[in-house]
């Protein structure tokens, strides 16, 4: 057979398809899985065992040489640009634009948890960083002598006895309910202080996001689900979550959540120390308590919160290894955001 | 706290390894943050939560691994030794408030021989960290670990009369302590004294002058219950920590107390062979223990399981609540003692969804009812935000908190009275900011030393101001902007410095966006200039005098800032647009170049040209400024675009000329603007 001869019958064919079907037929009928090509290669173990190798290769040329014409063909049936200058550009030069800014890692994440919840029908909304003991303690059933309120050492304001500043974004929990009415969806991003001494994992002033849902029969199972569905979308979809029983005392049942450590996908490193799990988040169902505190009824109304340190998730999603950098607000970090 | 394999298997049989028991006492809610191997033995580490004293124990645990497990809890019962009535002479108690100390009890033990402990005990302590001492003072330790009620031993014959008063101490008495400091007491602390000195910190720690010691022979055994807040203000006032402390803070039972007697009594009796002599109690003879009703419904409707009713039978039965069936599903729950953290039905469905396990709770989305009419400020922020990053800054945040001296060095004068921090731990968190200004001069700072060539930074944050009963807290924005930025051009780089114009520009840009039409920037000369919306005092920007600059550290540049109220701004937010028709007619320009002095403010000017050029002038603008060779001294080269134009005709030649002369002639008799 000699594919010279048929190399330039097919050459022919193509320079005279018209439009991109009639190409496509034309590949099949050469290039396709019954087409001559394969047709060729099947024939070669029929061939007497000294032409094999040559016509092999010839076989061979043939369909790169086709691939090539078909591709070519198919640029020029595609239509394309004509109206260049002939102007000379070294676009190796650098673009020409104003330098844009960006926001802190801290507002990236912010927004970023902000708006998977946005998206689930939650509304943002924010509460004063001066609270009232009240707020911040008994109104969310932390008795003030007690040590589970050892978990929030507290900035006191001088003058103004029995104001502080907030230690978690908890009290807007309060605030909102005292408020309004049932049904509530709510999340509160915010900054939060504690007197804790500074290093690399502690900060005297920090952000937490808060979210709570009030309505007639919200279960333990919703809170599981809608705080699956969000640690998916911030850390991916093949991430595992556990929930551990805890103790807060404005949940009850509590839970504090622990996602597959990222950076071992569970096997055990020392970002999760060995462990597999990273902690990221405490959660529960609004203690009968803090209801009755705000006037709800207890009977009638359940619901769950969460709360969850920001820097934290920041740190964990993006590496990060050191709390102090994001308020050290070196360009040369702030510029990776 | 620790606990170990060997010992936790006093108590029950465990059939899987420790890696195992370690994962599923996680998953019931005991944390263990290590487990290690250690003298033939396993040690764990467990966080325990504030509500759960009871867990403060190997039986505590123990129980636990018995829910968890389903293994049989072998339940220690010590028994009343039978005391030979020649030998009974129990001691005289009184306790001067039951409010304070509403169980105290002591047992009387004579004929001690004090010594080392046996190897096993010693092995014991030490796995979980705590040194021997001697025997007696090692069981009491022993007892703690194991049952979780801290004792105390007194040595009798060093008590006076071998009396025990519970009572506040008085002012000016003092204690040495058995880590050997002196501490000065007063009413507000707890104390056992006998009838002439206290001789121990009621639940936080035993005295020197009555130590068990080698010379021991009879000692007095305590065993009481003490007011947790009491004992909280002490510690705290104190800073002395203990393990006794640690309990007693986070609540002991009576049925405890009196079993750990009990058990240390038997301990006492083997291994240092004392001879029982009497026990006396005063106070409460049983522990307030509730009865919470139970429905298996209420159970699965928080918890959104199918948990059946047999299933929570067993799981509360297993951690030592006591039920009675109440009709289809419901029972009534007695809790015991060592449970004073459940009060309600509530707290039963979570002891319940632990041992039941979280994993084997379903997932399900619930169904929500957003509300649209919620909603914070989150929103606008996020849109300020992104304009001002779309102008080139870069978003900081910096402390709430700072120090006065460095609000002092920042160009701002503070208000005279601040909010302050009762406690801060340093310095820099002295006070609440009244500006945004000083952290971001920090920043600069910072940046400037780190051969940053410019720095554009902002911040949203809360500044605070101190008023009668609560601090006002505002939402502001400050932007800092210092050096040159480098623009690359097609004529290749320029640097542009920036200055207060830079700083109009963005704030122009940032209320244009926001639909906010009546702002005014007014300099009260110098390089101050205010900044007003609807004639209302909105902020300020600021170019920093060498002062200032010198305070900071900061060399050869120029520090341009701004603060803005935004709480001020918000109310002038408008962002409903209205569309107005593309005009059909073309529009005419017509610049007009002139020079004109230094002194004279270009916003009068412009309003002077509107003024003169209505109806048919649409705009007047200025598109180039000059100063150089070809301008006089004191003066400076503008040029003004003039747009003109009508909505119902194309202008001619002959309507224009006339006004657009008539604006030029204003200029030169109003300003003295000389044309080129």
């Amino acid at each position: 057979m000699d594919i010279k001869l048929i190399q330039a019958q097919i050459e022919g064919d193509i320079s005279n398809a018209a439009s991109l079907p009639s190409l496509e037929e034309l590949r099949v009928k050469y290039l396709g899985r019954k087409g001559l090509i394969a047709e060729l290669t099947a024939s070669i173990p029929a061939l007497a065992a000294q032409e094999r190798g040559a016509f092999g290769r010839e076989v061979n040329g043939l369909k790169s040489k086709l691939l090539t014409l078909f591709a070519e063909k198919e640029k020029s049936l595609s239509g394309g640009i004509q109206g260049a200058t002939d102007n000379k550009v070294d676009i190796g030069m650098p673009g020409i634009a104003p330098a844009l800014g960006s926001v802190h890692p801290i507002t990236r994440i912010i927004d970023e948890i902000c708006g998977i919840f946005t998206r689930m029908g939650f509304c943002v909304v924010e509460g004063p960083e001066v609270e009232t003991e009240s707020n911040n303690f008994t109104g969310l059933n932390i008795p003030l002598e007690h040590p589970s309120r050892d978990a929030f050492d507290t900035f006191y304001l001088k003058d103004y006895p029995k104001l502080l500043l907030r230690s978690h974004t908890s009290p807007v929990q309060v605030r909102v309910m005292k408020a309004r009415k049932p049904p509530l969806a709510i999340v509160v991003p915010g900054r939060v202080y504690r007197p804790d001494a500074v290093d690399a994992s502690h900060l005297f002033m920090f952000h937490q996001v808060e979210g709570f849902l009030v309505d007639e029969n919200i279960r333990f199972s919703d809170l599981k689900g809608t705080l699956s569905l969000f640690a998916k979308s911030v850390f991916g979809s093949d991430i595992k979550m556990r929930f551990r029983p805890h103790f807060f005392p404005f949940t009850e049942p509590s839970a504090e959540v622990d996602i597959s450590c990222i950076i071992c996908k569970g096997k055990g490193c020392s970002v999760c120390g060995r462990k597999g799990w990273l902690e990221i988040l405490g959660a529960g169902m609004i203690h009968p308590n803090v209801f009755k505190h705000v006037g709800y009824d207890p009977e009638k109304y359940t619901g769950f919160a969460f709360g969850m340190g920001i820097e934290r998730i920041a740190m964990l999603k993006y590496g990060i290894n050191d709390i102090r950098l994001f308020f050290e607000n070196d360009l040369r970090f702030l510029n990776q955001f | 706290m620790k606990v170990t394999y060997n010992w936790l298997k006093d108590f029950l049989n465990i059939k899987i390894p420790p890696e195992s028991l370690a994962e599923k006492l996680t998953m019931a809610g005991l944390e263990v943050v290590s487990l290690d191997e250690a003298g033939g033995d396993f040690v764990f580490e467990i966080e325990i939560t504030s509500n759960r004293p009871d867990w403060l124990s190997i039986f505590g645990v123990a129980r636990e691994i018995s829910a968890v497990t389903g293994a049989k809890l072998k339940i220690p019962t010590p028994k009343e030794q039978k005391i030979k009535a020649k030998e009974l002479k129990p001691v005289k108690i009184s306790v001067q408030d039951n409010k304070d100390c509403p169980f105290y009890s002591a047992r009387v033990i004579r004929d001690v021989k004090v010594g080392p402990s046996p190897q096993w005990l010693k092995e014991r302590l030490e796995l979980l960290g705590c040194r021997s001492v001697n025997n007696v003072v090692d069981i009491t330790n022993y007892v703690l670990f194991e049952l979780g009620h801290p004792l105390h031993a007194f040595d009798l014959d060093l008590l006076a009369q071998e009396t025990i008063v519970v009572r506040r101490a008085k002012p000016g008495e003092k204690i040495t302590t058995l880590d050997d400091q002196q501490r000065l007491l007063g009413p507000e602390i707890l104390v056992i004294a006998d009838n002439e000195k206290p001789q121990a910190i009621a639940g936080i720690m035993g005295g020197k002058a009555s130590e068990v010691t080698a010379k021991t022979r009879n000692i007095l055994l305590e065993s009481a219950v003490f007011n947790p807040v009491l004992i909280r203000r002490t510690r705290q006032k104190s800073g002395l920590q203990s393990e006794s402390a640690y309990r007693f803070e986070r609540g002991v039972n009576l049925e405890t107390a009196k079993l750990a007697s009990l058990a240390a009594q038997d301990l006492i009796c083997k291994l240092a062979s004392g001879k029982p002599c009497g026990y006396k109690s005063i106070g409460i003879t049983k522990s307030a223990c509730p009865s919470v009703k139970l429905e298996t419904a209420y159970v699965n409707r928080i918890l959104g399981s199918n948990i059946s009713a047999p299933k929570i039978k067993q799981i509360l039965r297993a951690l030592g609540f006591g039920l009675k069936a109440q009709g289809k599903g419901a029972f009534l729950v007695k809790v015991p003692g060592f449970r004073q953290d459940i009060k309600s039905a509530i707290d039963l469905v979570e002891e319940i969804g632990r041992i039941y396990g979280y994993p084997e709770i379903p997932q399900t989305l619930p169904a929500i009812k957003p509300n649209l009419y919620i909603s914070g400020k989150r929103d606008v922020i996020s849109r300020l935000e992104n304009v001002l990053v779309g102008l080139g800054l870069q978003e900081a945040i910096t402390y709430s908190l700072i120090d006065r001296e460095l609000l002092a060095r920042s160009g701002i004068k503070p208000p005279a009275q601040l909010v302050e921090i009762l406690n801060p731990l340093s310095r820099e968190q002295e006070v609440l900011r009244p500006s945004l200004v000083p952290g971001l001069i920090r920043c600069l700072a910072y940046n400037l030393d780190r051969q940053q060539e410019y720095v554009s930074i902002f911040e949203i944050a809360n500044v605070f101001s101190a008023r009668p009963d609560l601090p006002q807290e505002r939402l502001s924005l400050g932007i800092a902007l210092c050096g040159s930025r480098p623009i690359l051009t097609k004529q290749g780089l320029i640097r542009d410095e920036f200055t207060l114009l830079h700083l109009k520009g963005i704030l122009e840009g940032l209320f244009n966006n926001l639909g906010i039409r009546e702002y005014e920037f007014s300099s009260q000369g110098s390089g101050l200039v205010n900044v007003a919306i609807k004639q209302q005092d909105s902020g300020f920007m600021l170019d920093l005098n060498k002062q200032s600059l010198d305070a900071l550290g900061i060399k050869n540049k120029r520090v341009i800032l701004a603060e803005v109220d935004l709480e001020k701004i918000f109310s002038h937010i408008n962002l409903d647009k209205k569309f107005f028709g593309i005009p059909r007619y073309p529009a005419v320009t017509r610049d007009i170049s002139f020079i004109i002095k230094d002194d004279i403010p270009i916003q009068g000017l412009l309003a002077a040209i509107e003024a003169k050029g209505l109806p048919l002038l649409h705009s007047a603008k200025i598109v180039d400024y000059y100063q150089g060779k070809q301008i006089p001294a004191g003066f400076r080269g503008l040029t003004v675009s003039c747009v003109y134009r009508a909505n119902d005709r194309t202008l001619t030649e002959s309507e224009l000329v006339p006004l657009h002369n008539s604006i030029c002639s204003l200029l030169e008799e109003r300003f003295g603007i000389k044309l080129r």
